[in-house]
């Protein structure tokens, strides 16, 4: 028999039979190549089985803990600024259609859309600052409500700005055609 | 009471992490053992079992009850830890930097003789380990250490049976040349724990 094949048979991972085990055996009498590997698969099998098991530090599960809550807390702010800032964005663009449609109501309308650009941002900075206090509500809102009541919602109050918005800007004009 | 695994997976799909945080901790030394031997550092085998145990519960819902827990967490954990090791290409302790050889988890073994052996037997491993790649390493791990089948490995690592088969003879075959190497090399260390185990096994 080939020398390949007993190296194979030493090196495999599988029951050899006896007549198998024989044969290797005598093999590994006449030769020093295979008597090494044969030794040095062993000793590995040996180290490999009584190496220390590694072990976390106390308190893993604790730490987990900790970082999943830091986790979601990041990952619920990001969606409440993306939810905001989509938002913002349809509202800007639902106002500039109005406002072209009614410019001839409100006024100048670059004038409008400034004072709606410092509105929107005062906003932002506003919401920023509260967004710690508003990330645990949201979470808890989640919670109780589902994704497209609190989509409905959002959706009703833009509306409602944007609704009041118009109406601001067409009674100042009612107010200085009131006035001339 | 003491709940069940699949209770606590169920009440973990509703959202409750305290559940959650009971499997990690009966999974925490499984977990944290395929990443160390992975990565090889204690640091990064935290940081990766933590991860591990993170993407675990964010993919709960597609969890089949069916299959072991067990399996499955450890395949997200040799994954992850083949993911890191490809991306960042990690160095893997070796017996040639002395100054990280002998770093490893603390052990509160019963005497100074013990952990010093145990520290030099991790130090063997790890560095017979960084000779392999990836997946091969991953196969070794999870065969010698979880006594995985040939089957359980290739789910694991999304792998044929065959090419575990043949991966593992591959990865046997250069540990043992590494293995003979060591032991003629002049490393004092590492010849004196090399020289050890060659003698624990003579005269088993």
């Amino acid at each position: 028999m080939k020398h390949q094949q007993f190296e194979n048979w030493i090196l495999m991972d599988e029951q050899l039979s006896k007549g198998q085990q024989r044969e290797l055996l005598g093999h590994l009498k006449q030769c020093s190549q295979c008597q090494a590997l044969y030794q040095a698969s062993h000793q590995l099998t040996h180290l490999f089985k009584t190496a220390p098991t590694p072990a976390p530090a106390d308190g893993f599960s604790t730490r987990w803990l900790e970082q999943i809550d830091r986790k979601e807390k990041r990952r619920n702010r990001l969606i409440l600024f993306i939810t905001l800032g989509v938002i913002s964005l349809i509202t800007l663009v639902l106002l500039s259609t109005v406002g072209l449609e009614l410019r001839s109501v409100v006024g100048s309308f670059p004038q409008m859309m400034l004072e709606l650009v410092t509105m929107m941002a005062n906003w932002i900075v506003f919401i920023n600052q509260l967004s710690n206090i508003v990330t645990p509500l949201f979470r808890v809102g989640a919670k109780l409500l589902s994704p497209v009541w609190i989509y409905l919602a959002v959706f009703g109050l833009s509306g409602v700005t944007a609704a009041w918005t118009i109406s601001y800007y067409r009674s100042r004009h009612l107010q200085e055609e009131l006035n001339q | 009471m003491c709940k069940t695994e699949t209770q606590l997976i169920a009440e973990a799909r509703a959202g409750d992490k305290e559940s959650f945080s009971q499997l990690v901790e009966k999974y925490q030394k499984p977990v944290f053992s395929v990443c160390y031997r992975m990565l090889g550092t204690p640091t990064a085998a935290e940081d990766a079992a933590q991860e591990a145990f993170i993407r675990a519960y964010q993919a709960l819902d597609r969890y089949d009850p069916e299959r072991s827990f067990a399996t499955w967490i450890l395949s997200i954990a040799s994954n992850y830890s083949i993911d890191q090791l490809r991306k960042k290409k990690v160095t893997i302790l070796s017996m040639d930097s002395d100054k990280h050889a002998w770093l490893a988890p603390p052990d509160p073994g019963p005497s100074p003789e013990k952990a010093a052996m145990d520290k030099e037997k991790s130090a063997l491993v790890q560095a017979i380990l960084a000779e392999l790649n990836e997946t091969d390493r991953a196969a070794v791990i999870l065969q010698y250490w979880h006594e995985y089948s040939y089957e359980e490995i290739a789910e694991t690592l999304d792998l044929s049976s065959s090419a575990v088969k043949s991966r593992l003879f591959r990865a046997r075959k250069l540990m043992a040349e590494k293995w003979q190497e060591m032991q003629m090399i002049s490393a004092p260390k590492l010849n004196s724990a090399a020289k050890r185990i060659a003698h624990e096994t003579s005269t088993i």
